[in-house]
């Protein structure tokens, strides 16, 4: 939003003349009043059914609430950090695989990121809880969450850091190599830590859905922020506010996870659009 | 259980399942779109409150979490005396989700188009609307078709909610877990159904990347 650059959203129209202003004018009053009424309708629909009773929101002043709710949220923040370090560990041995000039490793590295990528992340979960015990291996719910949700992000993963890989100039390695650098090194020192700066901000947007994904940790019941909700509204016997407040908690966290990735992103792009 | 005796046990429910999964998909995916449309035209439109109203909701949909939005219409909604049902609501959240990243999509499909071909279309005398329906609307489906396939495949992937409530008849993922709550399904249970969702991904890739190759713009 925040880019000086005129794009084609800004050009659709130009400075409208005085009918075209009547008619925008008009139509803005038109479309507040119709999302104002939706506004209306909505908090009448919550007054009617006495969910605006203070008994459902006045707990949320408490400091025990929010204890709990945070302790919910770093739960889930330890899955989600735990799944992004297994994904990135995974998504970096596929990636080598995928770019490795071994016919047979490329193909096995290939079917597997396809396969983490068309697979949905709930049925990875079904595996590690329903299938796995099967076998008699017990496991802690925090493996049961953060294992399936790496396994689902690790394709992806692998895929940002082989696009990384591919826009480091080839004039880097060449260099390299003439300066008597061996293959591994030139990658590890060279290559791969230019190519991570180019995903960075791609691998924080894969982050968000990461912490998505582990919103499903109270299929396995591990003590995460949905978890810990379940437990508030049994006490407080109030589903609809404690739902609503913790979709809110998630959406913020997303929200400024999206903003990070973004202000990265514009940060990298503006000397490489001054040098060119 | 070994894989012929999963499918001449559960043959017909995987057959039923896929289909599931392939209805719901294709539902979620029409609605998404539809919904994105809308919602872009809200954005590149110059009344402020559509603008704002629009923006609000792709930010929320896009970080809400599919789970987090299910429960919600699953178990919050009857508090305010709505009542849907699990396929209904299953239904809105596969589709609500994938509308704000098919905006995204397509306001990245529109911000492709040179500013300066909407001034040529200005100065040859195109009205407004001659000039999003002739000029930006074509080229930003013809350059948002991958990312309309991977929303495709994601759509598909959301679907994997309603395996979160009761439905009749179930969905893949939905399958897997009634199998191995109800038996000892095994690695192989869980293996068929990623499959099918696998082997469906790989089919939507293989029809975007050619569709993606007939009409892409070569700039």
């Amino acid at each position: 939003m925040s880019s000086v650059r005129i794009s084609a959203r800004d050009m659709l129209y130009e400075e409208p003349g005085p009918k075209a202003k009547r008619r925008i004018r008009i139509v803005t009053g038109i479309s507040l009043a119709a999302l104002a009424a939706l506004a209306a309708a909505v908090i009448h629909r919550f007054y009617i059914t006495g969910q605006l009773d203070p008994r459902y929101w006045s707990f949320f002043a408490r400091g025990t609430t929010w204890t709990f709710l945070g302790k919910g949220l770093l739960g889930t923040m330890e899955a989600a950090l735990m799944a992004g370090v297994l994904a990135f560990a995974a998504g970096f041995f596929l990636m080598l695989g995928r770019i490795s000039s071994i016919r047979l490793l490329r193909g096995l590295c290939i079917a597997l990121i396809e396969f983490t990528r068309g697979v949905p992340t709930l049925l990875f979960i079904y595996f590690f809880f329903l299938v796995i015990p099967q076998f008699g291996i017990q496991m802690d719910a925090f493996w049961k969450i953060s294992i399936p949700v790496a396994i689902s992000a690790c394709g992806v993963v692998a895929e940002v850091l082989r696009s990384g890989v591919n826009a480091v100039p080839k004039g880097q390695t060449e260099a390299a190599l003439s300066l008597g650098m061996r293959g591994r090194s030139v990658f590890l020192k060279v290559v791969f830590p230019q190519a991570i700066r180019f995903v960075i901000p791609a691998l924080i947007a894969e982050l968000v859905i990461v912490v998505k994904d582990t919103t499903f940790a109270y299929v396995v019941n591990f003590p995460d922020l949905m978890q810990n909700a379940k437990v508030l509204i049994s006490n407080y016997d109030a589903l609809l506010s404690v739902y609503l407040v913790v979709a809110v908690i998630y959406i913020v966290i997303n929200y400024l996870l999206n903003r990070l990735s973004d202000r990265i992103a514009a940060k990298q792009k503006k000397p490489a659009e001054r040098r060119a | 259980m070994s894989i012929s005796q999963l499918l001449a046990q559960y043959g017909e429910e995987y057959l039923a399942a896929l289909l599931t999964t392939w209805k719901l998909t294709a539902i979620c995916f029409l609605a998404a779109f539809v919904i994105g449309i809308l919602i872009t035209v809200m954005r590149v439109s110059p009344i402020r409150p559509l603008r704002i109203f629009a923006e609000l909701y792709v930010q929320i949909f896009r970080n809400i979490p599919g789970a987090s939005l299910l429960i919600l219409l699953v178990y919050a909604l009857p508090y305010l005396n709505i009542l849907l049902s699990y396929f209904i609501c299953v239904t809105i959240a596969a589709s609500l989700i994938p509308a704000a990243f098919c905006s995204e999509y397509l306001m990245a499909g529109i911000n492709t188009i040179a500013p300066g071909q909407i001034e040529a279309a200005r100065s040859l005398g195109m009205t407004f609307s001659q000039t999003i329906r002739r000029v930006v609307i074509p080229q930003a489906l013809r350059s948002s078709v991958l990312p309309l396939t991977n929303l495709l495949t994601a759509t598909m992937l959301t679907t994997a909610l309603a395996s979160q409530v009761p439905m009749n008849p179930l969905d893949l993922a939905g399958l897997v877990s009634h199998i191995n709550t109800h038996a000892v399904g095994g690695v192989m249970a869980f293996l068929i159904s990623a499959a099918l969702y696998c082997a469906t991904a790989v089919v939507i890739g293989q029809i975007g990347t050619r569709i993606d190759q007939k009409v892409r713009i070569l700039r």
